[in-house]
C-alpha cells in the first residue's frame, strides 16, 4: 500500500515526465514523512549500487576514448578525456581480426545453443513420456553424472578429443557441451507437464512418433526451451577454458580468447585493450536488451528448479 | 502407443555423447589419478603416489588453503548482500525494473572482460586506491600484494555475482505474503524487525540454495586467477582448479592433475553433503 505514495513523490523529485496515475492522488492524503524518507533511502542505496556496478564499464569506456596524451591511471582519476578519440577502436579493429573473432563466437554460440536444445529434448522426451525397460537405469546414470564437476572430467575429455582427432576443431569445442544433465532435467520437466490427450489425439490423427515429437511436443515446451537457450547462450558466449584448451589457431579463437590474446599482446597499451573489451561487450548488450525478459525468466526458473 | 525402439531412437545420440564426454571421462579420471600419465611417458600404475605427493606438496596445500579462503570470502557475501539488494528492488519504486536489469548485467559479462576491467581498478593508481585515499590509505597494487590479492579477486566475484543471486531472492520474495508486512507495520515493526522476523524465515530455503550454488562456483573459480594474476604473486592466488589446469596443460602431468581434481571433488562432495543435511533439517523446505 505504501508504495504508490513514494512512487509519486519521488517521481516529482527525480523524473519529471510523470505518466501515472489518478488513484494515487486519493491516497496521497495519507502522505507520510517516514515513508518518503524510507523511499529516499532506498534510492540512495539503489544509486550507490548502480555506481558500483557501472564504474568498471565507465572507466573502460573512458580509457578506450582517451588520446595518447591523456593519463589513464592517476589519483584522482580522470574520467573525462581531454581529447576524445575513436582511434583506439580503429587500431584494434585493424590490428586484430575482431570481426573474425565475433563470427567465431557467433558460430560456437549458435551450435552451443541449438544442439543442447535438440539433444536434451531428445533425451528428455522418452524419459518423461515413455515406459520402457531400462528407463530407470538411464535416469540413474543421468543423475549420477550431476555430482561430477567438469573439472574432474576435463583431462580425460581432452584426451578423448585428442584421440578422436578433434584437437583444434570446432567439433572438439562444441561436442562435449552439446548435452547437459541440467538441460535434460529442465526439458523433462517441460515434457511431463503436457497432458496425455495431446499425444493420443495426434496418434489417432495418424502422426508417427517422429512427427508427434517435432510438430506437437517440441513446440509445447517452448518456455523451457527459452530458459535452456538463455542459459546455454551465457555459457557458450562466455566460454573460455575449453576453447583455450582445444583451439590452437588464433584465427579460430572466439572473442573471449581474442581478448585474452589482446590483453597479453598490448598489456602496455591499456587504451587498445579497453577498446577491445568495449567491442566485445556490444553483442552482449544487444542480446540482453532484446531478450531481457527471457534472461530474467531464465534466472528465475533455474532458481525455482533448485 | 510408444515402443521401446522409439525411446532408444531418441536416446541414442544423447546417450552416446553422455557416455563419451561424461561417464567415461569420470571413470578415466579416477583411473588416471593412480597413474603417472604424462603425454610423453608410457602409462604406469603408481597406486596412491599422486595423492601422497599432493599432500606433501607445499603448492598443493597452499592451493587448497587458497580455495577454502576464497570460498569463505565469497560465499557469505554472496549469500547475504543479494538479500538486501533483492529487498530494495522488490519495492514498488519508480524505475526499479531498470535497476534490476543494471544489477543483473555484470552476470552476463565474460569473466575475461571482468578480469581486464578490474585489473585496472585495482592498479596502484587505480580508482579503488583513489577512494581509499579519502581514508588516508596510501595507494598500493592490490594484485601484486600477497595479502590483498585474494580479497581483491573475491571482490570481483562478488561484483559479478550479486545480481544473479538477487534474482533468485527476488523469486523467493514473491512468495512472502504482503499482508504479513502490513500487520507487522501496524504493530510498529521497523525495517530490520520486519525482515528478520518475516522475510528471512520464509526465504530460508532459497538462502540455503544460494549457499550451495555459490559454494560450487567458488570452489571451481579459475578464469579470474588465470587472467588477472596467473596464480601469483608467489602462488598467493593459486586455487585448486588453477593448479589442476597448470599441472595438466602446462606441466602435462595428467595423472597428478587428476588426483588433485579428485581431492577437490571429495571436498566439494563433503561440503555439498553438509549443506544437504542443513537443508533437510530446515522444516520450510
Amino acid at each position: 500500500m505504501e508504495q504508490p505514495l513514494i512512487d509519486n513523490n519521488l517521481q516529482k523529485l527525480k523524473e519529471p515526465n510523470n505518466n501515472n496515475k489518478s488513484k494515487v492522488a486519493a491516497q496521497r492524503k495519507k502522505f507520510n514523512k517516514r515513508k518518503l524518507l524510507s523511499g529516499s533511502i532506498s534510492y540512495i542505496f539503489l544509486l550507490l549500487i548502480t555506481v558500483i556496478t557501472i564504474v568498471p564499464f565507465l572507466f573502460a569506456l573512458s580509457t578506450a576514448l582517451k588520446g595518447e596524451n591523456d593519463i589513464i591511471f592517476s589519483i584522482p582519476p580522470q574520467l573525462i578525456p581531454d581529447t576524445i578519440t575513436l582511434d583506439n577502436f580503429i587500431t584494434v579493429w585493424n590490428t586484430l581480426p575482431i570481426p573474425r573473432y565475433l563470427l567465431n563466437s557467433v558460430i560456437l554460440t549458435v551450435f552451443g545453443v541449438v544442439l543442447p536444445l535438440i539433444l536434451c529434448s531428445f533425451a528428455a522426451f522418452p524419459l518423461a513420456r515413455m515406459n520402457f525397460r531400462g528407463r530407470n537405469l538411464v535416469f540413474m546414470l543421468v543423475i549420477a553424472t550431476m555430482m561430477i564437476p567438469g573439472e574432474v572430467t576435463m583431462i580425460p575429455t581432452y584426451l578423448i578429443i585428442n584421440k578422436l582427432g578433434l584437437m583444434g576443431s570446432y567439433t572438439g569445442v562444441i561436442l562435449p557441451g552439446a548435452i547437459s544433465v541440467m538441460g535434460i532435467f529442465l526439458m523433462r520437466q517441460g515434457f511431463m507437464g503436457i497432458p496425455r490427450e495431446v499425444e493420443e489425439s495426434a496418434i489417432i490423427d495418424g502422426a508417427n512418433v517422429w512427427q508427434l515429437f517435432w510438430k506437437i511436443m517440441f513446440p509445447m515446451v517452448k518456455p523451457m526451451l527459452g530458459v535452456l537457450a538463455i542459459l546455454s547462450f551465457m555459457g557458450a558466449w562466455n566460454s573460455f577454458l575449453w576453447p583455450l584448451i582445444i583451439l590452437n589457431d588464433p584465427n579460430t579463437y572466439p572473442i573471449t580468447l581474442g581478448l585474452y590474446q589482446l590483453q597479453g599482446a598490448f598489456s602496455s597499451n591499456t587504451r587498445l585493450v579497453a577498446a577491445g573489451a568495449m567491442i566485445a561487450l556490444i553483442p552482449v548488450i544487444i542480446v540482453f536488451v532484446a531478450f531481457q525478459r527471457y534472461f530474467i525468466e531464465a534466472a528465475y526458473s533455474s532458481s525455482v528448479k533448485g | 502407443m510408444y515402443k521401446a525402439r522409439h525411446a532408444w531412437g531418441f536416446l541414442s545420440i544423447p546417450l552416446i555423447l553422455l557416455l563419451l564426454f561424461t561417464f567415461i571421462p569420470s571413470i578415466a579420471a579416477l583411473a588416471l589419478s593412480f597413474t603417472n600419465y604424462n603425454i610423453f611417458r608410457p602409462l604406469e600404475f603408481v597406486g596412491f603416489a599422486n595423492y601422497i605427493e599432493a599432500f606433501q606438496d607445499a603448492t598443493f596445500r597452499k592451493a587448497m588453503f587458497n580455495t577454502v579462503y576464497y570460498w569463505l570470502l565469497v560465499t557469505p557475501a554472496l549469500v547475504v548482500l543479494p538479500i538486501f539488494v533483492a529487498i530494495l528492488v522488490n519495492q514498488k519504486l519508480k524505475g526499479v525494473k531498470l535497476f534490476r536489469l543494471i544489477f543483473y548485467f555484470p552476470t552476463l559479462v565474460s569473466v575475461v572482460v571482468t578480469a581486464i576491467l578490474f585489473s585496472w581498478l585495482f592498479a596502484e593508481q587505480g580508482i579503488i586506491n583513489y577512494f581509499l585515499s579519502f581514508f588516508g590509505i596510501d595507494p598500493f597494487g592490490w594484485l601484486t600484494n600477497t595479502v590483498t590479492v585474494m580479497p581483491a579477486l573475491a571482490i570481483v566475484t562478488i561484483w559479478q555475482g550479486f545480481g544473479y543471486y538477487m534474482l533468485f531472492y527476488l523469486a523467493a520474495l514473491q512468495g512472502v505474503p504482503k499482508d504479513l508486512y502490513e500487520a507487522a507495520e501496524l504493530d510498529g515493526a521497523g525495517f530490520w524487525r520486519k525482515h528478520i522476523s518475516i522475510t528471512i524465515p520464509i526465504i530460508k530455503p532459497m538462502i540455503f540454495f544460494v549457499a550451495v550454488i555459490s559454494t560450487m562456483g567458488a570452489f571451481k573459480e579459475f578464469t579470474l586467477m588465470l587472467t588477472m594474476t596467473k596464480g601469483g604473486p608467489l602462488d598467493a592466488s593459486t586455487t585448486a582448479v588453477y593448479l589442476v589446469f597448470k599441472e595438466a596443460f602446462t606441466n602435462l602431468e595428467m595423472g597428478y592433475a587428476s588426483a588433485i581434481s579428485f581431492i577437490l571433488f571429495a571436498l566439494i562432495l563433503i561440503i555439498t553433503l553438509i549443506n544437504q543435511k542443513l537443508l533437510d533439517q530446515n522444516p520450510n523446505k
